[in-house]
């Protein structure tokens, strides 16, 4: 075909299919002419090409620096109401700041300090320091409504049924943890909340707002990664996150450049995803959750292939999304993570939830937290403690006394503890608080112990 | 649909390189490679190669682009729909709240932006090329390897037939040959003429005009025609490809599905008769668009012999023609339909 295409040697005209015809004379400047100028073209619009991918280059380095984070775009970081009305108690959002627009992402860790705009990511406390939990009611609608609120949803696949009636509330304003071991049906709930597939049956709302009914208003105030966050590896983090605000709309574009501060991806916004790690994914992930300036974040296992150090940052940055008064739901099976992160926690075990409530309470309630005495004379010790009328079972151990505390026990107890034994010329070695873990709790309470709840 | 979405979707194609530039090669890339070898090899020596441009290498370059607009628009159009389900956007996306419709519905004046272009400007090229530096409108009309002057009317073909009776006749074809041994050793070949009765001089003169009219350079108006259908074919390529990757969820499938349909179901239906089944061999969007490419594009078939050489296969439409509300039907049915189907299934799908 192509000798065909490109001619024939002789006099005769070519033609693909050898029509005859004969010749007149050739118009060569016509031919010249019309070469000259298709060539010239083909070179202008290569010239434009280049000169434009140039332009657009320096354009996005240009906007990595801070510049933007220090004139936030207007209306950027306004404090989402809560159906119209404030958050209060532990969970309060702080005002914006008086005299001018709240700049985007920085209301303070508690409520008054804003952090530094642009910080790449805020630090968190250490490890070791036992969070302050919020103060969490299940019980009683609140006046703001719940965050999450499902009743009997159910989700089958096929005779699977990977959510099982599940009835969760989760609170505004707390770091609640959707906990369970792999397979429970936890990405399956998400993943059916946000209208990535269908319920079989029950009914569901975030934020107030009844989905699917208005799952669109919904989800205009809420932020979400489910699974591991996949994105366009051939484009940008910034093209990835250009491509979810046009989707959101109401101003989502302005708030990329914030967004990828706040997660510390500022400065490689304009290396292409396929680049990144996973941690770096991850933040992106959360970034997008963001353009949404959303009330409501639903993270599911954002901890998935984090290093400590990404999963210490990621903790922290979530931490610092309940501090301003967003809801975080955290859907893991790290329970340390869980344990760590979050103020309320719903267990979940094959579909339908076993527990719920506040992580203290919870721990507490599961009545095996003991004060473990290290002294001489064990079954003397327990002996005076009983006779003492100490609330709680005292069992003699090789080392000392174990004493079982009362859920309402506080230090007290333990002093007083400490006096009866002292009184009694026992000599005590040493006091230890042992509280049941959540770990110890969760294996208990699933069936993953061979022991069904 | 927002332009917003339209914009970001077409950022996304826009971006994956390789796709751009196949899509490139194959819709600008192959005339302007092939015109513009011809316009060097006549530069370079003009006795022995002729002009760029001729009706012959016009209506090749058509039907080549024709043929591989459709197959790379469906591959965009398959691109687009699947690429946010194979990445894992599609997730993202369905996060934000925007509808699923206006999701998919975003994505076909994203792909258009794209393909249709890239064809006009390939179109344009060689339209210029046949205009500029194309041969000049010949002075004869070739049936049969006979050249018969132009621009005659009937009396005068007449005329010129009983001035040129053994040509008139191998023009028809009524000629009988008859060969015998001569003392030398080689064969003396006579030709006689057949009488040629009013009959068959009408005959001639029709397939005369019709290949005059094929024969010449195509005219601006032409040119428009040709143009629009080609685009079209494009579109209904690109709209197809959407809807069939939507349904699929998968790229390649869809494509090899859709070079499949162009490239071997096609032809075969659109060529061939198959007995009782030639309502079925119509409702191929492909038998449609042959049959709706403008006049200068077919290829006249007088007395048996096809004038221009069939492309990969397609060279026009060789079983009866449907009526013309068919035909319209059947291109818009394809059009709503895989969108509809495509629409439907983005709506209805788990992410």
């Amino acid at each position: 075909m192509a000798g065909a295409l490109l001619g024939s040697a002789g006099t005769h005209d070519v033609t693909l299919a050898a029509i005859a015809v004969t010749t007149g004379p050739v118009r060569h400047t016509h031919f010249r002419i019309g070469f000259l100028v298709v060539i010239l073209v083909v070179l202008a619009v290569i010239v434009y090409l280049v000169v434009r991918s140039r332009e657009r280059r320096s354009h996005h380095h240009g906007q990595g620096d801070d510049s933007w984070a220090r004139q936030p775009p207007p209306g950027y970081g306004d404090p989402p109401s809560v159906g119209g009305a404030p958050l209060s108690g532990d969970g309060a959002r702080p005002p914006a700041p008086p005299g001018g627009e709240a700049p985007p992402f920085t209301r303070g860790a508690d409520g008054t300090a804003p952090a530094p705009v642009g910080s790449p990511l805020p630090s968190s406390p250490p490890v070791a320091a036992p969070r302050p939990r919020r103060q969490v009611r299940l019980e009683g609608e609140p006046a703001e409504g719940w965050a999450v609120e499902t009743t009997g949803l159910t989700k089958r696949f096929g005779s699977n049924v990977a959510v099982d009636h599940v009835d969760l509330r989760v609170p505004r304003g707390v770091a609640f943890g959707y906990l369970g071991p792999n397979g429970a049906g936890k990405t399956t709930l998400i993943r059916t909340l946000l209208g990535l597939t269908k319920a079989d049956g029950g009914t569901m709302s975030l934020l107030g707002e009844p989905v699917p009914a208005r799952r669109r208003e919904a989800l205009a105030k809420v932020g979400a990664i489910v699974d591991e966050p996949r994105f366009f590896g051939h484009l940008t983090g910034r093209e990835n996150l250009l491509m979810l605000a046009a989707a959101r709309g109401g101003g989502a574009e302005a708030r990329i450049v914030p967004s990828l501060e706040r997660v510390g991806l500022a400065g490689r916004a304009d290396d292409k995803v396929r680049q990144y790690s996973m941690g770096m994914r991850q933040r992106l992930g959360v970034a997008a959750c963001l353009l949404g300036d959303p009330e409501l974040l639903i993270l599911d296992e954002p901890m998935n292939g984090l290093d400590p150090a990404g999963m210490h940052e990621m903790r922290a940055l979530i931490l610092s999304f309940v501090d301003e008064g967003r809801t975080v739901v955290l859907s893991s099976h790290l329970l340390d993570e869980v344990e760590r992160t979050c103020d309320a926690v719903a267990i979940v075990d094959r579909g339908h939830i076993v527990r719920q409530g506040p992580i203290d309470e919870l721990v507490r309630g599961a009545g095996s937290s003991v004060l473990r005495v290290e002294c001489a004379e064990p079954e003397e010790a327990a002996r005076l403690l009983r006779a003492a009328g100490v609330s709680g079972d005292a069992t003699p151990t090789g080392i000392g006394v174990d004493v079982a505390l009362p859920p309402d026990a506080g230090r007290e107890f333990i002093a007083e503890v400490n006096r009866i034994l002292v009184e009694g010329r026992i000599p005590v070695y040493g006091l230890q608080e042992m509280r049941t873990s959540l770990e110890e709790w969760f294996l208990s309470v699933t069936s993953r112990l061979g022991a069904p709840q | 649909m927002t332009w917003a979405l339209v914009r970001t979707k077409l950022l996304e194609l826009r971006r994956r390189r390789g796709l751009m530039v196949v899509t490139a090669l194959l819709t600008i890339g192959l005339p302007v490679i092939v015109l513009g070898l011809r316009l060097a090899f006549h530069a370079a020596d003009p006795k022995s190669y002729g002009p760029a441009g001729s009706p012959g290498v016009f209506t090749a370059l058509v039907e080549v682009m024709a043929e591989f607009g459709f197959i790379i628009a469906a591959v965009v159009g398959a691109t687009a729909s699947t690429s946010d389900l194979s990445e894992g956007m599609f997730r993202h996306l369905v996060i934000t709240g925007r509808s699923r419709l206006a999701l998919y519905f975003s994505r076909l004046p994203s792909a258009s932006v794209i393909v249709l272009p890239l064809v006009a400007v390939g179109f344009a090229a060689l339209s210029f090329v046949t205009a500029y530096a194309g041969t000049p409108q010949p002075a004869t009309v070739s049936i049969n390897g006979v050249n018969i002057p132009a621009h005659l009317n009937e009396p005068e073909l007449v005329q010129w037939a009983a001035a040129h009776p053994v040509q008139a006749a191998l023009a028809t074809g009524s000629v009988s040959v008859s060969s015998a041994s001569a003392s030398s050793g080689g064969q003396a070949v006579s030709v006689r003429p057949g009488r040629l009765g009013k009959g068959g001089l009408h005959a001639l003169y029709a397939a005369y005009l019709t290949l005059e009219a094929t024969q010449g350079n195509p005219t601006a108006s032409d040119m428009t025609k040709i143009g629009l259908w080609l685009e079209l074919d494009v579109f209904v390529g690109l709209v197809v490809g959407l809807g069939v990757g939507s349904v699929l969820g998968q790229r390649t499938l869809s494509t090899v599905l859709i070079i499949v349909l162009q490239i071997i179901i096609t032809p075969i239906f659109a060529a061939h008769v198959i007995p009782y089944f030639l309502n079925g061999q119509r409702i191929v969007v492909g038998v449609a668009l042959d049959q709706l490419r403008p006049a200068f594009l077919n290829p006249p078939t007088f007395i048996g012999h096809r004038v221009r050489g069939a492309i990969l296969g397609r060279s026009g439409l060789e079983i009866p023609p449907m009526p013309t509300w068919a035909m319209v039907l059947v291109i818009v049915g394809w059009v709503v339909g895989w969108t509809g189907l495509g629409a439907w299934r983005m709506a209805t799908r788990d992410a």
